[in-house]
């Protein structure tokens, strides 16, 4: 354990640390609790100038306006219809593309490999123009599934990447085993590695969610109508809309980040597991 | 019938071969043991016979029919795993039933060879516990269990009792030797440990570096071993080997040894020089008896109670190994006289092959 | 057993063969018509004059000559460095915050969940917030400075303070991440290691300097990457808080792009191709190491 454990540290440095903790945090996680706080102040106390002070009194109307008087709702329907499906898409191809790359050793395959680990690192911009032109001639531009193909098909090489070490790290012998005794490649994926990879697709699930629900790069390119925009796209266009109703956009911002905020809590363990592949192994 | 057998069977891996050309027969029924070195190539020499490792060159035939090109589910063999390889989501009795299931085969026929398979282990209470939840032992005989419900012809093992501490080793190898002979399928078994070829094998296959050195039963191997690896590879504790100057005399063998001791072997020889005299420790002797005595100095004594392993210096430095009885009174630093009889005693050329066995069984 | 049927049969010698491409085409195909060839293709646009929808015309390196002369690309490579040094600072930061809170105190798993939250919203939201964080009047950053210094600066409509003001609220999410890279780290330490190293007197800073840092190296290169890539990648904070301005100066080369081939200021494909090209071989060079390193370690496996 490092640093050294704070119970054997004398009386007061512990208490230091106690206190320490809750003050670190506050000022960790300022600009967090004022749009909180500001959320909740009802418009009256901005234009009284009450900006830092204790809210006149707890304005969940804010919410109820962000609701009412945007599209904000349609825009979270948005996101889910994008989010969702490229989860589903994602995870459910690079399982069969990762077991591809863990189990056979065939001769391209540290080459496609590298291949799908490249393409996680490039910069989106290198695919902007194709893949706009590519949406716009298939007649997906300004759709949830235009989205979506992208999304899944650039979250893939990702995936693709943590499947593949995942499953590297079971056991060869279980698919020797059922080799051995009559079993297909695909009963092998299906019976043996699939089952498990759960914690594996937990982990990816959460994450995939996280990364598209909080694209705001794609959403410009692909999407332009209030129809199909998600909600970090739509945020961005609210907020031109609100000029300086910060209660609204503070509301708007807090009710975008909340899906991702409750996946994050829901799954804390699957979602560390995720960021931190390989952080641990050498 | 399912004999198996290789010809000239060979494995690179890149531009490393690994296994150098094997010839060998495998009667049908029999139980072959592969031991050898860590390295030697016993892991890869089964796996290519199970279809896990394609086979660079050469052939195999399994019952007759040629297999080696063949996947290894058509192969109608059966592989035991050193790690068990239980699939850690399935219970006992699905881990058994699964290949069944997976190849077509109706419930009740699965229900009724998983019932019987486990019987034949005592697995039977355990059948819902998922593999987690059972012990070494336990996991090994649902593993060996997974093997027998597919009826194989051959079965083949990867050291399964390595990850087994020394007394459950001793239990599951009278079970798998008992196996053996109600169930009378051929058995290809892998293991470094030589107590394990020994009790088990009907033949035992030494390998070296990818190459056959000698095929033999136990005791064959024990007393007859063509060159200095299977002497000194086969037995414990391991054969002694001394420096010797030898040549013919008489009709016989004369040899003279460390301190100019002579003595003489029955037997022929060519020409004189430098060869390696065997002696097992077991046949020498710490009270001097027999046809030849050297002086030595006592280095080390390991007691085991019933008997002493004494290792003693002889008059040109070299060190030796002799099994004695538990009370033998000698202690490190005095002297010894060890004794041993001609007739235990081997001759291994300079090129390493024997040129005389010490066959006591003769 | 054995099936006689010729397709099974087939099926059945092959599968070992076949079934890998089986398994990858799906995958590969999305990813190969969505990621590879637009690289591709992007590239050949990039010589290329072209409106997203009339024909293109072949102008070979036009677009990379007037990039050369273009006061904004350099404006936009100098933050873009800026970003790039500066954001390598959330590895330290991370490792500090990962070290202050890698202890067993009551709630202190909350306490880290806390710490990371940044990270899990989206970059939008925390643009948001930092805008309302600097906001000149009310923001709670420009009363603070108003406070300390007696005058007003209003960070982000100001020349010489913009890029640095989008890169501390880039800091902060990314931080968060490091920390989480960090913390998985230390709790995977060699407590034998420590141990034997606190026997032979190493404590503190040596501590962490000779056994504890070496050990974290992994996590560190991790950090490393997801850092470099983020910094490279920011588009989102620039878009949200400036828009590359004001005037242009706080210009990064993938807003700078977005901005000529899609904004106001005309569809210029081809120009802002050519703008995709050069971050895009910058991120070559790191990607190339990045390689490099993980095939150093798959032949060590
Ligand atoms: N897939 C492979 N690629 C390259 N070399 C290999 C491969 N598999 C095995 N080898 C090499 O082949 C040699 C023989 O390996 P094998 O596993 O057959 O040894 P073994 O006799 O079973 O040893 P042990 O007793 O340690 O299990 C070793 O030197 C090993 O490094
Ligand atoms: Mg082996």
């Amino acid at each position: 354990m490092f640093p050294t454990p704070i119970q054997k540290a004398s009386g007061p440095t512990r208490l230091a640390y106690q206190i320490a903790l809750p003050i670190a945090l506050v000022i960790w996680l300022f600009p967090l609790i004022g749009v909180a706080v500001t959320s909740l102040r009802p418009a009256s106390d901005l234009a009284a100038g009450n900006y830092f002070g204790v809210p006149s009194s707890i304005a969940f109307e804010n919410y109820a306006a962000v609701f009412r008087d945007s599209p904000i709702g349609w825009y979270i329907l948005n996101s889910f219809k994008v989010t969702i499906p490229t989860v589903i898409g994602a995870v459910g191809l690079s399982c069969l593309t990762g077991f591809a790359l863990a189990v056979y050793g065939f001769r391209a395959n540290l080459w496609v490999f590298f291949a799908f680990v490249a393409g996680n690192f490039i910069p989106f911009q290198i695919l902007m123009v194709p893949v706009r032109d590519l949406t716009l001639k298939a007649g997906l531009y300004d759709s949830t599934l235009g989205l979506v193909l992208f999304h899944v098909a650039f979250q893939t090489g990702f995936c693709t990447l943590f499947m593949r070490n995942f499953i590297k790290g079971m056991p060869f012998a279980l698919i020797e085993s059922a080799r051995v005794e009559g079993v297909s490649e695909w009963q092998i994926f299906r019976h043996i590695v699939l089952p498990l990879m759960r914690p594996a697709i937990a982990a990816l699930s959460v994450l995939v969610f996280t990364f598209v629900w909080n694209d705001y790069f794609w959403a410009t390119v692909l999407v332009q109508g209030q129809h199909a925009m998600p909600v970090t796209a739509g945020l961005y266009a609210l907020n031109g809309q609100w000029v300086a109703a910060w209660h609204l956009v503070s509301a708007g911002s807090i009710v975008a980040a909340l899906p991702p905020v409750l996946m994050f809590f829901l799954m804390q363990r699957h979602f560390i597991a995720g960021l931190t592949l390989g952080a641990t192994k050498g | 019938m399912a004999e198996v057998s290789l010809s000239n069977v060979k494995k690179d891996f890149g531009a490393i071969s690994i296994i150098k050309g094997i010839d060998l027969e495998i009667k049908d029924g029999e139980f072959c043991v592969f031991v050898g070195p860590s390295g030697c190539g016993k892991s890869t020499l089964l796996r290519m016979i199970a279809g896990l490792e394609d086979i660079t060159q050469g052939a195999l035939r399994i019952g007759g029919r040629d297999m080696t090109k063949i996947g290894p589910s058509d192969r109608g063999v059966a592989m035991v795993f050193q790690s068990y390889a239980l699939y850690p989501h399935m219970t006992v009795a699905e881990n058994i039933g699964f290949g069944l299931r997976m190849t077509g085969h109706d419930k009740a026929e699965i229900a009724k060879r998983t019932t019987a398979a486990a019987k034949m282990l005592q697995l039977e209470p355990l059948l819902d516990r998922k593999p987690g939840q059972l012990s070494g032992g336990q996991r090994q005989r649902v593993a060996i269990g997974r093997a027998i419900v597919r009826n194989p012809e051959v079965f083949l093992f990867d050291e399964p009792l390595s990850n087994l501490d020394a007394s459950l080793r001793v239990q599951m190898r009278g079970e798998i030797s008992r196996l053996h002979q109600d169930l009378g399928a051929t058995m290809i078994y892998v293991t470094h440990d030589q107590v394990e070829a020994m009790t088990m094998a009907d033949k035992i296959v030494v390998l070296s570096a990818g190459r056959i050195e000698q095929v033999g039963s136990p005791l064959e191997l024990y007393h007859r071993p063509k060159n200095l690896f299977v002497a000194g590879f086969i037995g414990s504790p391991k054969m002694n080997f001394i420096p010797v100057e030898a040549r013919p005399h008489n009709g016989g063998i004369e040899v003279t040894l460390p301190g100019g001791t002579l003595l003489q072997l029955a037997g022929t020889l060519a020409a004189a020089g430098k060869m390696t005299l065997g002696l097992r420790p077991e046949h020498a002797t710490a009270t001097g008896a027999g046809d030849a005595v050297l002086p030595t100095k006592v280095q080390l004594a390991e007691h085991l109670g019933s008997e002493t392993l004494f290792f003693v210096s002889l008059a040109d430095g070299s060190e030796i190994a002799v099994k004695a009885d538990g009370l033998a009174p000698q202690r490190p630093g005095g002297a010894m006289q060890i004794g041993f009889p001609a007739r235990a005693c081997h001759l291994f050329d300079a090129a390493g092959n024997a040129v005389l066995n010490g066959d006591l069984t003769r | 057993m054995p099936t006689n049927s010729q397709p099974a049969g087939f099926w059945k010698r092959n599968q070992m063969k076949i079934a890998p491409y089986v398994f990858l085409a799906p995958g590969a195909l999305m990813f190969l018509i969505y990621v590879l060839i637009p690289i591709v293709q992007s590239i050949w646009i990039s010589f290329q004059d072209w409106d997203g929808l009339g024909p293109k015309t072949w102008v070979g390196l036009a677009n990379y000559v007037e990039l050369l002369d273009d006061d904004t690309f350099y404006v936009a490579l100098k933050n873009n460095l800026l970003w790039l040094g500066l954001y390598l600072l959330a590895i330290p930061m991370g490792l500090a915050a990962a070290l202050f809170l890698n202890q067993n105190v009551w709630g202190i798993r909350l306490y880290k969940s806390l710490f990371f939250f940044p990270f899990v919203i989206s970059q939008v939201v925390v643009g948001l917030m930092f805008t309302w964080f600097y906001a000149p009047d009310f923001g709670l950053f420009s009363q603070a400075i108003k406070w300390l210094t007696g005058s007003e600066v209003a960070i982000l409509a100001d020349e010489r303070y913009v890029t640095y003001g989008i890169i501390a609220a880039g800091l902060w999410p990314q931080t968060a991440y490091c920390m989480i890279l960090y913390l998985t780290g230390l709790n995977n330490l060699n407590a034998e290691q420590i141990e034997a190293a606190r026997m032979d007197n190493a404590r503190g800073w040596r501590l962490l300097r000779h056994v504890i840092l070496p050990q974290l190296a992994p996590a560190t290169f991790i950090a490393m990457v997801v850092t470099v890539i983020g910094a490279l990648r920011s588009f989102d904070l620039v878009s949200i808080m400036t828009a590359g301005g004001p005037y242009g100066s706080s210009q990064v080369l993938s807003y700078f792009m977005y901005e000529q081939a899609l904004s106001e200021y005309g569809y210029r494909m081809g120009y802002g191709a050519a703008i995709a090209v050069v971050l895009f071989l910058i991120m070559m060079v790191f990607i190339t190491l990045f390689i490099v390193r993980m095939i150093a370690q798959e032949r060590n496996r």
